[in-house]
């Protein structure tokens, strides 16, 4: 997805001068950007913005050279099917569903992939065990790779990922990290990562700095 | 999996309560519909016992009783009074005999009178006459054939007879007017309740009275008014006060009419409040549990769900709760109709089992009728609550 921001500032607070706000510039197919910034810069609001959820910003998105201000509901919701997907950083599981179900609630919208496939996310990220564990008995770091492999199940055209790997170790970051690259690269999508500093050891066209 | 995610804050016993309240008030509404479709025979028919809309009047006797033109027109022109109605009587001489087969024949004097056939409680094809025509029909009050029966076929061993027989019975009718005499051949064609006279076609006293008596003029000495209530005080005020006379049992009868009707409409509006608070009650419900399912309801929404597959769910429920509420009300309503059906008999009411089939086709109504009420109601709300800014998502930063 040709993604073509110009000038955007949030309406709700002041943001300081970044490479981000107040901006012209542009995030393109097959290619992977970092969003790095300290807490309460606006990271989240950047990523609510670009996934419709919050639309109190002035200045222009594009997606594919069509404004998303005059998106409607519908098409929202068919973006959010096909073609954009995200890992918000409270992750939004359903804590009374189990990793499995949590995953499938995505995936029977457009059965992108099958319960194979999924398990074997799961097994690259070393929580195939958990499948039919209740969300809310997992750890944090392993609800977040529950939501990495949810948002994964998909097509997408856009990858979202908000703090995504802020509570995994290192071992298992490497891990998603492949998985990530290899769904991105299968997709040919735009990568954003949001990240408080660390890198991750993903070769980024772009970082910007909020 | 949807579906136990968003129902996960339902009470069911709470859903079964508002499910009761509103057969409640559903059933008495369709008790009271039933009631007004079985008993509209008795509030519109012309000869019955509740239905009468009519006043005769007339003035004192034993002065010249005939009203004038001026009179007639002054009684049009009351708001009370919708139609006034003459009776013309005929101005000769009649002597009707019957010949009985191995019976003496009888004949007896009497008199021929006609007045508009909107009137007439008898409503017949055969109700015509025009000169050329064989036989003249002929109504006559329902008293006679019980007076005949009871009190001159019993004494005398003539047979008794009724509505059917009597048509078959030949009448021969000898006018004789100020000019001249004729022979008619007539039949009883029916016997009325409502009206008190013996009764021609408008045409065939018209005929006869032109050329029987050329030079009398015929007086209107009774006049039937089609009213709107028969027992208005305006009314019989009015009547009062121009001392004209009227038959006080068809006062009577249109009070208890009146009544009637005032309880039922009485009990048709505690239905409608009943059904109106109970929708209430389940929209209100609905609302509430849209609220504590708002957070899920948004990461649905959020996650791809569309408005339309999160509405659904509400949909459902409130589907069920108004499909259960309208079979219960139809099977009290239906039930109620048989318990009601012998006390109604007294009314003379034939209560047919066409009332059910009304019944459920009203039920079915009431049904689509609140069901597009209900969707449209949760779809507002569920479309308020996914308005971009408003999802308990933009909090973070």
């Amino acid at each position: 997805m040709h993604i073509n921001i110009q000038s955007i500032t949030p309406d709700f607070f002041t943001p300081a001068s970044s490479e981000v706000w107040s901006k012209n510039f542009e995030l393109l197919p097959n290619s992977k950007y970092l969003v790095k910034a300290v807490s309460g810069s606006g990271k989240s609001s950047f990523f609510n913005f670009l996934y419709g959820l919050n639309n109190r910003f002035s200045g222009t998105i594009q997606f594919d050279n069509s404004a998303i201000a005059s998106l409607s509901e519908n098409d929202w919701t068919s973006l959010r099917r096909n073609k954009i997907a995200i890992v918000f950083q409270g992750l939004r599981l359903f804590p009374e569903l189990t990793a499995m179900e949590n995953i499938q609630l995505k995936n029977t919208l457009t059965n992108h992939k099958t319960e194979t496939e999924i398990l074997a996310m799961l097994a690259q990220l070393d929580i195939d065990q958990l499948a039919n564990k209740k969300a809310d008995t997992l750890s944090y770091g392993q609800q977040q790779r529950v939501a990495i492999v949810r948002a994964l199940c998909q097509p997408f055209e856009l990858l979202l990922l908000d703090e995504p790997f802020s509570h995994i170790d290192k071992a298992q970051i490497t891990n998603a990290v492949n998985l990530v690259n290899q769904q991105v690269e299968a997709n040919q999508a735009t990568l954003i990562v949001a990240s408080l500093g660390d890198t991750y050891n993903i070769n980024y066209t772009k970082t910007l700095l909020l | 999996m949807i579906d136990t995610l968003l129902k996960k804050q339902v009470d069911k016993s709470q859903l079964i309560f508002f499910a009761l309240s509103s057969s409640l008030g559903l059933a008495i509404l369709l008790i009271v519909i039933q009631l007004f479709i079985d008993t509209r025979s008795v509030f519109n028919s012309e000869n019955d016992l509740l239905g009468n809309q009519n006043l005769i009047i007339y003035k004192d006797l034993g002065r010249d009783n005939a009203f004038t033109d001026q009179e007639i027109k002054e009684l049009q022109q009351q708001p009370f009074i919708n139609k006034t109605g003459d009776f013309t009587h005929g101005t000769y001489r009649v002597l009707a005999s019957v010949t009985l087969p191995n019976y003496t024949g009888i004949s007896t004097e009497m008199f021929l009178e006609a007045v508009g056939d909107q009137f007439i409680d008898i409503k017949s094809i055969d109700w015509s006459w025009q000169p050329g025509d064989r036989e003249v029909p002929i109504i006559i009050p329902k008293n006679y054939i019980n007076l005949y029966n009871f009190g001159y076929a019993a004494s005398t061993g003539m047979p008794q007879i009724n509505e059917k027989i009597i048509r078959q019975i030949p009448i021969e009718l000898k006018l004789t007017g100020s000019s001249q005499t004729k022979m008619y051949s007539a039949y009883i064609l029916d016997a009325s309740e409502k009206i008190n006279s013996i009764l021609v076609p408008e045409s065939f006293l018209n005929h006869t009275n032109k050329t029987l008596s050329p030079n009398k003029a015929s007086k209107i000495s009774r006049i039937i008014l089609d009213v709107i209530n028969p027992s208005d005080p305006k009314l019989l005020e009015f009547l009062a006060s121009k001392n004209y006379n009227y038959l006080s049992n068809d006062v009577q009868n249109s009070k208890l009419s009146y009544v009637l009707k005032l309880i039922l409409s009485v009990v048709l509006a505690i239905g409608l409040l009943i059904t109106f608070l109970s929708i209430y009650l389940v929209v209100t419900n609905i609302n509430l549990l849209i609220l504590k399912n708002k957070q899920t309801i948004t990461q649905l929404h959020f996650l791809g769900y569309s408005k339309v597959q999160i509405a659904k769910v509400y949909h459902k429920i409130a589907f069920k709760i108004l499909g259960v509420s309208i079979i219960i009300a139809l099977l009290i309503s239906i039930g109620c109709k048989f318990w009601i059906a012998p006390y109604l008999e007294i009314l003379h009411v034939d209560s047919t089992l066409i009332t059910i089939a009304y019944l459920i086709i009203i039920s079915i109504i009431i049904f689509i009728g609140l069901a597009v009420y209900y969707r449209k109601h949760t779809n507002s709300k569920i479309q308020q609550m996914l308005r971009p800014n408003t999802s308990l998502l933009t909090t973070e930063n």
